[in-house]
């Protein structure tokens, strides 16, 4: 019996607009392992939030396999699809648009459970709603408060709770802190982990803040218009990155620290259209290595070392470039 | 807070004791409790906080728009080059918006006037503040245009035809067009990537130095602060906490929030196993805590900090606390 | 954290002790703060009591129906409080009754459109595309015709009683709430919660009901008192040209087709009936202003 919580096999999601193809997706392959965070990092447009709906089919994946504990899902029909729903959630980022402005928490809690018919009992489903709260650190007395009486911190442990509910086996993040204050991103952040542990989850975290996502996760797959071009280990794409434009990425984050300043690798260029992409390295035109291959073939998604992927016909690159 | 005045002739821009309410039928929001700010000629302050702190009404009260039916201004003054702005006439306060100070907002989408051309929204400034004719305004629109590293050519296009970070050089342009002494920044990368905002920072520096302008830098994230301030405020419930040079908030912080915010930021450097975050959350402005408004999330709590606001302790001639934990001492309590 | 939800072991103990605060009391609050939408819900309920109490207030047969030739054409005194018609009838009587028509019709015809136009609108804003596009044009075939005409045709060609003129009038009210009902879907259908209503498994019924309708609430209820407003003047319009309720029964339109010819010397007669109609068409007009002041969020702000 394998590891492999979920494997992801050459994903697409193409939206058809008036000039054309727009691809959204563009043939993401990755898998993770159970008890694991898997962190999808890219700036907007990179395809990471479509990426994230299309596992769950919350959007029709064009083409791809997308295998969850060993079943395709893409060959499910919608009765199969609801009945393996209660093991992949999603939560959202909006603290403010995800939860409905009409129902309070307890019932927003309690819905996925009545949903599902997984506690027949009134009094016993309420106990777990009340269970839940307790785990996400939502105060009793809230329980008949609407969302908008609450902060977003507050809100955004409310979404936990109710992803939480079906005990799913995985969680997708999306974004979860962004909206969020620095010392509550901290404390939910905490949370997300401490969850993770109790209940053996396995996360993706779909974020654009590299230095959360380094904290939170333990591979991290970046995505370039809708292509991943480099997965690694966090220590490792931290310490050793390869593909020009995570080096970029990385270093475009500002650091609070006023000695020992990293230096700016600055991106020439605007992000070229997702629609009708030619089959040329989309980065090239940015790229401060770019060379004539690059502009001609698209790379392909290659082990460089163990568990190290990057799509770039520059590999040979080595971290001091 | 106190601030004194480091550098007594040259301050761009002076604030003493501004107290601003939001007045509603039900509530009064207290936003603003007695700030105190200072910048002189040519620097940069960053006035850092989180939702709520205060800063963004702090920022509009220079330009004397705090909307008017609910924003009451209590008490202060704001000085700018010596005249205090809350007294101007209007006719006085529209020649100096988008000339003397001039602002850029968080949001370029709604920044912007989608049925104007940029070249247009940039003219327009010069237009009404340097008295020239509209070919004149436009050709030193084009100049400014590509000062922000956008082509001359795209001044004739509307703004739906460029992309986040260029609509924020354009905002930019536009505040930049007649030369403020002050330029007031109200969180202007937050809704731009990460490389889009690099890119835009740097932009900021160069040209803060070009034009020898001084800038109000409002923002929530250290790593901006370190990159393009001198100086900075830590604001929290309409207070000032703290406030040094970079020196004295990075490397010599004494106040517990500033802590706190520190400690509660991802380090892309260090991987810990666990944030540290800062107990409970802001205070509801409508109903502040007694004494230090920072006393039921600090770790550092005594009694006196419910009941008595701490005074501002002077540490050095740049750097200030309000904290009771130095009342008596200047070294570190954290 | 102590949990303490082990001391009740029922859900109704424990929302005992910790209460809902409901959405309805705000919404009254605000809407209590409006002085003008106050005083035309209170207009409205009076018209209301009015209607449900006529037998009570005005005898039918004798006061509204009984033909009276002596008496006729009396200006307003203390056996008749408005006065009397061309036909000697009481018009206080002929007024009270007559609010009877206006308001049930007004009430049914909308509830037609409202659940017709409704689930119409419903569909085509939740599926859109092609369900959406027929929907909605087969809606602006009615919507290029004048209401009072469409109805007008219904009434003429099957007749002009009650039951037929409160079908016309929700018939040709049914395209314009199908577009209301429709604007909303789609505005909420965009909204991270129907989203997560999904992903946890809600089908497309349960999320239309529970999470979309419920939400649209309130700009719905602002356009059923408007148009109970429109579907009143409508009638009266009808049966002002001779196509709606027929004489000898009292309805505000015809009392004023019929008074016309009067008006000159005995303005009572069609003023009674007109005040009326002013009176009402007024009250709900300041109800639904008040009403959508009081919904909308973000005045709050």
């Amino acid at each position: 019996m394998s590891n492999t919580l979920l494997e992801v096999k050459d994903l697409k999601k193409y939206y058809k607009v008036p000039k054309g193809m727009l691809h959204a997706v563009d043939g993401v392959t990755f898998s993770i392992d159970k008890g694991k965070t898997l962190g999808i990092v890219g700036e907007s447009g990179c395809g990471k939030t479509t990426a994230g709906r299309a596992i769950l089919r919350l959007v029709e994946p064009t083409s791809g396999q997308i295998i969850f504990d060993g079943v395709d899902i893409l060959k499910l029909n919608k009765n199969e699809m609801r009945h393996i729903r209660k093991d992949m959630q999603l939560i959202f980022q909006d603290p403010f648009s995800s939860l409905n402005p009409r129902k309070t928490i307890a019932q927003t809690i309690e819905e996925p459970i009545i949903l599902a018919k997984m506690i027949p009992d009134k009094n016993k489903r309420f106990m777990r709603v009340m269970e839940l709260m307790e785990t996400v650190g939502l105060a009793e007395r809230l329980v008949n408060t609407y969302p908008h009486e609450l902060d977003g911190g507050r809100r955004q442990r409310i979404g936990i709770a109710r992803a939480l509910a079906m005990n799913p086996k995985f969680i997708i993040c999306d974004e979860p802190v962004s909206a969020l204050d620095v010392s509550i991103q901290a404390q939910i952040l905490n949370l997300m982990k401490k969850i993770q542990r109790e209940m053996g989850l396995t996360y993706i975290f779909i974020t654009h803040d590299l230095s959360v996502v380094n904290h939170f996760s333990d591979d991290i797959a970046v995505m370039y218009l809708g292509r991943l071009i480099e997965k690694a280990p966090s220590e490792i794409l931290f310490a050793n990155p390869v593909h020009p434009y995570t080096k970029a990425l990385l270093s475009a984050i500002p650091v609070p620290r006023i000695h020992n300043r990293p230096q700016r690798i600055l991106l020439r260029g605007e992000i070229t259209s997702p629609i009708n992409p030619e089959p040329v390295c989309r980065f090239a035109n940015r790229c401060n290595y770019a060379e004539p291959i690059c502009s001609k073939e698209e790379p392909v998604l290659i082990e460089i070392e163990p568990n190290h992927f990057v799509a770039c016909h520059l590999k040979g690159i080595n971290a001091n470039a | 807070m106190d601030i004194k005045k480091v550098n007594e002739k040259g301050n761009t821009l002076e604030i003493k004791n501004l107290v601003i309410h939001y007045v509603s039928e039900d509530e009064v929001v207290k936003a603003v409790n007695g700030v105190d700010i200072t910048i002189a000629s040519g620097k940069t302050l960053g006035l850092v906080g989180e939702t709520g702190a205060g800063k963004t009404t702090t920022a509009l009260s220079i330009l004397n728009l705090v909307p008017d039916p609910q924003g009451k201004i209590i008490s202060g003054e704001v000085l700018l080059e010596g005249k205090n702005v809350l007294t101007m006439s209007d006719s006085e306060l529209e020649e100096l918006r988008g000339d003397k100070v001039a602002m850029i907002f968080q949001d370029p989408m709604t920044s912007l006037n989608p049925v104007l051309t940029v070249g247009d929204q940039i003219a327009e400034g010069l237009e009404i503040h340097r008295k020239i004719s509209k070919g004149e305004a436009l050709k030193q629109a084009k100049e400014m245009l590509e000062l922000v590293g956008i082509p001359a050519e795209r001044a004739g296009e509307y703004p739906y035809q460029f992309s986040g970070g260029m609509k924020q050089r354009v905002v930019i342009a536009i505040a930049l067009a007649c030369s403020p002494d002050l330029l007031i920044a109200d969180e202007p990368t937050t809704a731009l990537d990460v490389t889009i905002q690099a890119q835009v920072l740097i932009l900021i520096n160069d040209l803060k130095q070009k034009y020898h302008m001084s800038m109000l830098m409002i923002t929530h994230d250290l790593g901006i602060v370190a990159e393009v301030c001198d100086e900075v405020s830590i604001v929290y419930a309409g207070r000032i906490l703290e406030h040094g040079t970079l020196e004295d908030i990075f490397d010599n912080m004494r106040h517990p929030y500033t802590k706190g915010l520190f400690g509660a930021l991802p380090d892309i450097e260090v991987r810990r196993t666990e944030l540290k975050p800062i107990k409970g959350l802001m205070p509801d402005p409508t109903n502040l805590p007694s004494g230090c408004p920072f006393h039921p999330r600090c770790d550092y709590a005594m009694e006196v900090c419910s009941k008595l606001p701490p005074e501002t302790k002077w540490l050095s001639d740049t750097h200030c606390v309000e904290c009771h934990l130095y009342k008596d001492t200047n070294e570190s309590m954290l | 954290m102590e949990n303490t939800a082990k001391k009740f072991t029922t859900k109704k103990e424990f929302f005992k002790q910790y209460k809902k605060k409901s959405r309805l009391q705000e919404i009254w609050r605000s809407f209590l703060k409006n002085k003008l939408a106050v005083v035309g819900l209170v207009l409205f309920a009076l018209i209301i009591i009015v209607a449900i109490a006529a037998p009570l207030i005005a005898n039918y047969n004798n006061a509204a129906i009984k033909v009276n030739v002596q008496g006729r054409l009396s200006a307003p005194n203390a056996e008749h409080m408005f006065g009397t018609d061309e036909m000697g009838r009481d018009i206080f009587a002929r007024i009270v009754h007559g609010a009877r028509i206006s308001l049930v019709v007004g009430l049914s015809a909308v509830a037609i459109a409202l659940f017709v136009g409704g689930a119409f609108g419903a569909i085509a804003g939740f599926f859109g595309g092609m369900v959406d596009n027929v929907i909605m044009r087969c809606m602006d075939v009615f919507l290029c015709l004048p209401d009072v005409l469409l109805a007008l045709a219904i009434v003429a060609a099957f007749g002009t009683n009650q039951l037929n003129m409160t079908i016309a009038i929700g018939l040709s009210f049914t395209p314009k709430f199908s577009r209301v009902v429709r604007s909303a879907v789609m505005t909420v259908r965009g909204i991270e919660y129907v989203e997560a209503a999904r992903a946890i498994g809600a089908t497309n019924t349960q999320i239309i009901t529970k999470h979309i309708l419920i939400n649209c609430i309130g700009p719905i209820i602002v356009q059923v008192t408007l148009y109970v407003a429109s579907a009143i003047l409508t009638i009266s319009a009808l049966s002002f040209i001779g196509l709606g309720i027929q004489a000898p029964i009292p309805e505000w339109g015809n009392m004023l087709a019929s008074g016309r010819a009067y008006m000159r010397d005995h303005a009572y007669i069609v003023m009674a009936p007109g005040l009326a109609i002013f009176v009402t068409i007024l009250s709900l007009n300041l109800l639904g202003d008040g009403l959508r002041d009081a919904l909308d969020p973000r005045l709050k702000q």
